[in-house]
């Protein structure tokens, strides 16, 4: 067989990626994601500003983990001036990372990639095949806004979430009315993962290491400061990321590459690596819908991912119910209001689980708390490199099975989509 | 703003639309499915030719409407906004990136500086021919815009009626601070902070001072800011003019730098 497949300008993805892959004879000679996104220099833009207005701008690294970015930006900030905040502010700031979940995993899943597994190009024929899925995907989506627009004041790029704590809340019966329609909704995300586990996929498993955040007791998305390398069996904390982790450059990609440093070892972060880390810790209904679909530790099939997202999908819905009711009856100690704090000089590095995976924002401010150094690591960026080597994988399978040249092109977009690359994101 | 004409008067067709990004976070793209309940109304009411976010269609060179998100910054996207002047009768610029340079044009200053820090030299081949960050407006003529960062999706849908079916509404030029004394909020210079609402384009009904944080001035200057003015409250007040002028950059940086090369 001789292809060379090229796919510019991959569809339903966030943001802009070439695939390129030569196959000759039996052999896969070349395979490279290109990620072609115009480079938006956002280390360069927060230097020198205040820190009251570095989460407002780092968030606009990307539209749908904002969130992530914000909460991210505002933990590195409270590391730097010693900041303690309460339980409520980081109940709410769950919730606004679980929002971001819900709105990313709906439209991941649904918008971006069901078609491909229901072969359409598009979602909106579904509302004509599969109504109810077509209604129950929107209805998702949109519980995953309107929870972001209730606590961060917009569906994406949050205003009131601020060093320690939030401007603003809303009202006790507005987190029960919340909690009702997350009750709700569960019964749909139990479908979802049905529906996806449904799906035929290749049978592979990734090559690279897996990284997620680790906590004793929970599924935590937000409020560990520990990394875990799954394979590697490392335990670090978010301040010293760069001994383990090394990003570098390519030419082919705006985005920095990175890879476990001392291996040399690519990894994937993601959904998939926080089910490979925290699967004991979900809540009930999504532990028994991930064991019913099979998915279980260890599991190392990154079309698999989709599966994870849905059942991440139910364990939020459980996970935002329980802490709405919680809000709403005044059990977490103290207010969401700003604490009071000293700006001072220092380096810190805030991390969370954005819905795609591990994302470090390290800063160093100086007195007057302007940004003096900042950089960056967002899930996508991790994972090119890990793709690439997937993508090589699942092309080789598939060459030796006699596989024609238009499948093993969907194949391999399909892998692409799986991952839930955010390209705009990568490059920052 | 281009001359005023119906799309929907060329030909008894359903309107063709293509929505384009650029260089932004692809949230204004997000914010158009955000409009859930209303979103198959208005995709009923049109022909999405291309929309590398949600489908996998090819491209196509016959539409009316062209949707542009995110700010030109390289020559390839230049390219792209020339080609989509070319075949489209309506051009939408959405988001601030695409109206005003946005958070992305605040690398307009110092460009060469910025890639040098980043990536420790020169920007990867894949980045593409990078120029300085800039609107849509500073390289083609646009009929419309959808303000702020990001656009409500209710803009946009009041935008692309009015796109497709026109309106006679003219623009309204007043800034956000008009918003809050509708509101009757409490203006942030009392308590010594800094917003600037002075200056804003009013789109939002002042959402940020609603929900207690200051206008970053996301909607970008109104044609009717006065600078000088608003320098001047921020003395009155006891807001240094210095942090007045650093905030501005956020979303104006594009206009600033022209104002200042002019």
């Amino acid at each position: 067989m001789k292809a060379n497949i090229s796919v510019d300008h991959i569809a339903r993805i966030e943001g802009h990626g070439n695939v390129h892959v030569v196959i000759e004879g039996d052999e896969v000679k070349t395979v490279q994601m290109e990620v072609v996104e115009p480079a938006r220099l956002f280390e360069s833009m927060v230097r020198g500003r205040s820190f009251t207005e570095v989460s407002y701008i780092s968030s606009r690294i990307c539209g749908i983990c904002s969130a992530s970015h914000t909460v991210t930006d505002l933990l590195a900030i409270e590391r730097v001036f010693g900041v303690e905040v309460t339980d409520r502010t980081n109940a709410l700031r769950e919730l606004l990372v679980y929002g971001s979940y819900l709105q990313n995993h709906g439209t991941h899943l649904y918008v971006l990639a069901a078609p491909d597994f229901l072969g359409l190009k598009s979602v909106f024929p579904v509302e004509q095949i599969a109504p109810e899925l077509f209604d129950g995907a929107l209805a998702l989506k949109q519980l995953g806004n309107e929870l972001c627009t209730a606590v961060g004041g917009r569906s994406i790029h949050p205003i009131t979430a601020v060093v320690g704590g939030f401007t603003h809340e809303i009202v006790r019966d507005e987190y029960l009315a919340f909690a009702e329609r997350m009750e709700a909704m569960i019964p749909f995300a139990l479908q979802t993962v049905d529906v996806f586990n449904s799906f035929e996929v290749p049978a592979m498993q990734t090559t690279g290491d897996l990284l997620a955040m680790y906590a004793p007791d929970k599924y935590a998305v937000c409020d560990s400061r520990t990394l875990r390398f799954v394979d590697a069996g490392v335990d670090f904390d978010a301040d010293q990321w760069t001994d383990h982790i090394e990003e570098y450059a390519v030419p082919h990609s705006g985005a920095l590459f990175a890879r476990e440093r001392s291996a040399q070892r690519n990894y994937m972060t993601s959904a998939l690596a926080r089910i490979n880390v925290s699967w004991d810790k979900l809540c009930k209904q999504a532990k028994v819908a991930a064991a019913k679909a099979g998915l279980r530790p260890p599991e190392r099939n990154p079309f698999l991912n989709n599966v994870a997202q849905a059942v991440e999908i139910v364990d939020a819905l459980e996970r935002c119910a329980i802490l709405c009711r919680r809000l709403a009856a005044g059990e977490f100690e103290g207010s969401s209001a700003p604490a009071p704090f000293k700006v001072r000089a220092g380096r810190g590095t805030g991390y969370t689980e954005a819905p795609r995976g591990v994302v470090l924002h390290e800063l160093e401010l100086d007195d007057d708390g302007r940004v003096v150094h900042a950089s960056i690591a967002t899930p996508t960026s991790q994972n090119v490199a890990n793709l690439e080597d997937d993508m090589r994988q699942l092309a080789e399978m598939l060459v030796a099975e006699g596989v024609d040249e238009p499948t093993i092109r969907l194949r391999i977009e399909e892998l692409v989509r799986a991952y839930d690359p955010c390209l705009s994101c990568s490059v920052h | 703003m281009g001359a005023f004409s119906l799309i929907t008067d060329a030909e008894a067709r359903v309107p063709r639309v293509v929505v384009v990004g650029l260089a932004s976070c692809f949230g204004c793209q997000l914010q158009i499915t955000n409009a859930e309940e209303h979103l198959m109304e208005i995709l009923g009411q049109i022909d999405v030719r291309y929309w590398q976010l949600v489908t996998s269609e090819d491209g196509v060179e016959d539409f009316d409407v062209a949707i542009i998100e995110g700010a030109v910054t390289t020559r390839e996207s230049e390219e792209t906004c020339k080609f989509l002047r070319a075949h489209a009768a309506h051009v939408m610029a959405i988001g601030a990136c695409a109206c005003t340079g946005g958070v992305t044009g605040m690398a307009s200053d110092y460009l060469g500086a910025r890639t040098d820090l980043v990536y420790d030299g020169e920007a990867p081949d894949a980045c593409g021919e990078m120029i300085e960050p800039r609107p849509v407006s500073a390289v083609i003529d646009v009929d419309s815009e959808v303000r702020c960062c990001p656009i409500d999706p209710y803009d946009f849908v009041a935008a692309l009626q009015r796109a497709l079916y026109g309106s006679n509404r003219l623009p309204e030029p007043r800034t956000m601070c008009a918003d809050c004394k509708r509101n009757e909020t409490e203006c942030f210079f009392e308590q010594g902070v800094l917003c600037l609402g002075l200056v804003t384009q009013a789109a939002c009904g002042a959402r940020c001072v609603n929900l207690g944080r200051p206008c970053n001035g996301c909607a970008g200057m109104s044609s009717a800011a006065n600078l000088e003015a608003a320098r001047l409250s921020c003395e009155t007040y006891g807001v240094p003019v210095e942090s007045f002028d650093k905030a501005l950059e956020m979303f104006n940086q594009v206009k600033l730098t022209d104002s200042e090369t002019l």
